[in-house]
C-alpha cells in the first residue's frame, strides 16, 4: 500500500467571485522512503498540492488518502493530530518561532506529544549535533543565519520522527552554497531514516538531487519521473 | 513550554504591553482605593450611628421600638440575661432608660432626649467620652451630672458646671423634675444628637420617672457590626417573648438599604471601569493576533490544535491580568493603607452630612475590606479572559494554508 495517494484531486479557491482552478484532476502516489520533488513554475499548483498531502487543505474534489486514512471528512482537530503525529513541515522563510530558542523550536512539536522535557532535549541535542548545529541550542533564531535558521527548521520537522517531511521551496532563501549542503543534509536523512521527503521547488540543484520529479503545470500533472542512481 | 510561549509573546511589543498592563494597574488600583474609600464613608455613617447611640443591637419590650412608650419597661436585671452572656460576640452592654421633656434654664428652654445611663457601661457602647469638646464624662459619683450635646448647650448657653432643670412626665402620671449639673459637653458631627440630646445617670432618671429599678432597653456592641443580624438571629429565640432583640438594621433601615445599595453600586462602578480597561486588553490582543497569523498558521501546521491556540492567547491574557493585579492590588493596598492612617481631612470645605441615620464625616479615609480587593480582582481576571476570548478565538478558526502565506 502507497504512503500517500491523491486520487483525481482538484482544488478551487475563490477569490471574491473568481474561482481559481489551482490543481485539476491530479492522481498521484507516493511510497514510504521517496524523494521527490514537485517541480513547476509559479501558480503551477505545487503548495496547493504539498498542503494537501500534508492535511492543511482539503480538496474541492477527490480524495487524499495518508498512511489509508482519508482526511476528506476529519475535523480541523482530527487533521492537526494527524499532522502532529505524521507530518513535518519545512518552509521557505524558515518559520521559526522568533521568542523561542532554537531548540525550544526543535522541540515544539514534542511538547506537543507530551514528550517528557529531558527526553526532548536528548533527541534535540542529538539532531543538533547531525544537522552540524550543536552549539547553537540557546541562540534565538534572530542570531542565527539564514542557513542555520533552516536547519533548525528541518530538525523542527524531523525532531518527532515523521513519516513524511514536506518542504516548501526550501532553498529559495539560501544561497547556493549553504543549498547544496542541506539538500545534501536531507538526503543523508532520507537514505539514513526512510523518511519521506516531498519538496515543492522550481530551483534546478532541489530537481537534480531528486529521485522522482513531478512537474506541474497549470495545475495538471505533465510529468512524473522516477530516477534510477 | 506553553507557558515560557506565553510569558515571551507577552513581551515581542513591550511598549505596548506596558501601556495595557499600566491601564489595568492604575484602574485596579485606583478603583480599590475608590472602594476603600467608599467602606470608610458608610463605615463612618455606621458608626455614627451605632457608636454614638444606637449600639449594634438592643434588647428591648416589643411595645418599645415601635412607640417608644415609656411603660413598655424592663426589669435591669435582663442586663445578665444568659442569652447575652453565652453571646461572645458581645463585647460591650448599657441598660438604658429613656425619657423626653423639657430641658430648662431661667432664660430658655429646649426639647431633649434625655438617656439615663450607667457611666462606665455606656462608655462600652457609645464613643462620646471621645468627643468632648468641654469638661469631663459623668462619672458614677456625680448623682446628678449630665452629658450635653454641643449644639444644645450653644443654644442654652451652659458651661460645665452650670445647672439645669429636667422636666417629663413621670410613670405615676406625675411631673417629673429635677436638677441637673453639666458636666461635659459632646460634638458628634450629628446635628441630631448635638443639638437634642442629654446623658444623665441611670438611677438619676429611675427617680424622676418614678421607674425604681426600671430600664427600657439594653444596647449591646460587638466585634463586627455587619454580623449583628445573625448575632439577633441566635439571641432571639432564647428570649422570652416579652423581650425582643433588634440589630442596628432594624433600628436603622435606610441604612441597612444605603449599604446595601453600596453592594450593588461596588459591582456596577466596577464594570464600568473595566468595561474602559477591557477595550484596551481587548485591542492588544487582537493587535498581537493580527501580527502573529503567520506564527500560528505554522503552529497549526506542526500539529498544535484549534483549542490549544485558543488556549494560547488566553493564557497570554490570563498571564497579562495575573501581572496586573499583582501590582493593582499591591499598589491599592499601599494607598488604601496611606488613606486608612493618614486619609485627608476636608473639614476646612465641607460639614458633616447627616444622611440615612448617620453621618457622613468631612474627611476621606479608606478602610481594608475584604470584599474591595476580591471584587476588582476577580472582576479583571473575568474581563481580561472576556477581552482575550475574541482574538483568541479568532487565532483558533485561522484557516492554516492562509496564515502560513499571511506576510
Amino acid at each position: 500500500m502507497s504512503l500517500i495517494e491523491l486520487k483525481s484531486v482538484s482544488k478551487i479557491y475563490r477569490l471574491g467571485s473568481q474561482e481559481v482552478q489551482a490543481l485539476t484532476d491530479l492522481s498521484l502516489t507516493f511510497d514510504a522512503g521517496e524523494f521527490a520533488v514537485l517541480a513547476g513554475p509559479s501558480g503551477s499548483g505545487k503548495t496547493t498540492a504539498l498542503n494537501l498531502i500534508g492535511c492543511l487543505d482539503r480538496p474541492s474534489t477527490g480524495q487524499v488518502i495518508v498512511s489509508g486514512i482519508d482526511l476528506g471528512t476529519a475535523s480541523p482537530r482530527q487533521l492537526a493530530d494527524f499532522r502532529l503525529q505524521h507530518i513535518g513541515f519545512i518552509f521557505q522563510s524558515y518559520n521559526l518561532i522568533p521568542v523561542l530558542t532554537a531548540a525550544e523550536n526543535a522541540e515544539f512539536t514534542l511538547m506537543l506529544q507530551k514528550v517528557p522535557k529531558r527526553l526532548r532535549r536528548e533527541k534535540v541535542c542529538k539532531l543538533f549535533a547531525d544537522l552540524g548545529i550543536d552549539g547553537l541550542e540557546d541562540r534565538r533564531p534572530s542570531d542565527l543565519s539564514g542557513g542555520q535558521q533552516q536547519r533548525v527548521a528541518i530538525a523542527r520537522a524531523m525532531a518527532a520522527n515523521p513519516q513524511v517531511i514536506l518542504a516548501d521551496e526550501p532553498t529559495a532563501n539560501l544561497d547556493s552554497h549553504t543549498a547544496e549542503d542541506l539538500l545534501d543534509l536531507m538526503r543523508q536523512l532520507n537514505q539514513e531514516k526512510g523518511t519521506t521527503f516531498i519538496f515543492s521547488s522550481h530551483d534546478d540543484r532541489v530537481i537534480s538531487q531528486a529521485r522522482r520529479v513531478i512537474r506541474l503545470e497549470d495545475g495538471y500533472l505533465a510529468e512524473d519521473i522516477r530516477i534510477t542512481m | 513550554m506553553l507557558l515560557t510561549l506565553a510569558f515571551r509573546n507577552l513581551w515581542r511589543n513591550r511598549r505596548r504591553t506596558l501601556l495595557t498592563l499600566s491601564a489595568m494597574v492604575v484602574s485596579a488600583a485606583l478603583l480599590i482605593l475608590a472602594l476603600g474609600v467608599f467602606s470608610g464613608m458608610f463605615k463612618d455613617m455606621l458608626a455614627s450611628a451605632t457608636e454614638q447611640y444606637y449600639g449594634h443591637l438592643v434588647i428591648a419590650h416589643p411595645e418599645y421600638h415601635l412607640r417608644r412608650d415609656l411603660y413598655a419597661h424592663l426589669p435591669i436585671d435582663i442586663v445578665d440575661l444568659p442569652a447575652i452572656d453565652r453571646e461572645l460576640a458581645i463585647t460591650g452592654k448599657s441598660p438604658r432608660l429613656r425619657s423626653f421633656g423639657l430641658l430648662s434654664r431661667p432664660e430658655t428652654s429646649q426639647p431633649v432626649e434625655l438617656l439615663g445611663i450607667i457611666p462606665e457601661l455606656e462608655q462600652q457602647v457609645t464613643s462620646l467620652q471621645r468627643q468632648l469638646t468641654a469638661g469631663h464624662y459623668p462619672t458614677a459619683e456625680e448623682h446628678n451630672g449630665a452629658l450635653i450635646g454641643q449644639g444644645l448647650a450653644h443654644k442654652m448657653k451652659v458651661q460645665p458646671g452650670d445647672e439645669l432643670v429636667f422636666i417629663t412626665q413621670a410613670a405615676d402620671g406625675s411631673i417629673g423634675n429635677d436638677l441637673l449639673i453639666v458636666s461635659g459637653i459632646f460634638a458628634t458631627g450629628d446635628s441630631r444628637h448635638d443639638n437634642n440630646l442629654v446623658l444623665a445617670p441611670l438611677p438619676w432618671l429611675q427617680q424622676v420617672l418614678v421607674l425604681p429599678g426600671r430600664i427600657h432597653e439594653v444596647a449591646m456592641v460587638i466585634d463586627d457590626p455587619m454580623i449583628a443580624a445573625q448575632v439577633a438571629d441566635r439571641m432571639a429565640p432564647h428570649l422570652s417573648g416579652n423581650i425582643e432583640v433588634l440589630d442596628w438594621g432594624d433600628l436603622l433601615p435606610e441604612m441597612r438599604e444605603v449599604i446595601a445599595a453600596y453592594d450593588v453600586s461596588r459591582m456596577i462602578i466596577v464594570t464600568i471601569l473595566y468595561m474602559a480597561t477591557g477595550l484596551g486588553i481587548l485591542n492588544t490582543f487582537f493587535m498581537s493576533v493580527m501580527e502573529r497569523t503567520r506564527e500560528f498558521g505554522i503552529l497549526m501546521a506542526q500539529g498544535m490544535r484549534p483549542w490549544s491556540i485558543r488556549g494560547l492567547v488566553l493564557l497570554e491574557t490570563l498571564l497579562l491580568s495575573i501581572i496586573a493585579l499583582a501590582i493593582g492590588l499591591f499598589c491599592g493596598a499601599i494607598m488604601t493603607l496611606y488613606m486608612q492612617q493618614v486619609g485627608i481631612d476636608l473639614s476646612a470645605y465641607i460639614t458633616p452630612v447627616t444622611y440615612a441615620g448617620g453621618t457622613i464625616l468631612p474627611r476621606l479615609h479608606a478602610v481594608f475590606e475584604s470584599g474591595n480587593f476580591l471584587v476588582p480582582a476577580g472582576m479583571l481576571l473575568l474581563v481580561s479572559l472576556f477581552a482575550g476570548f475574541l482574538p483568541a478565538n479568532r487565532a483558533a478558526r485561522l484557516d492554516p494554508v492562509a496564515a502560513v502565506r499571511e506576510d
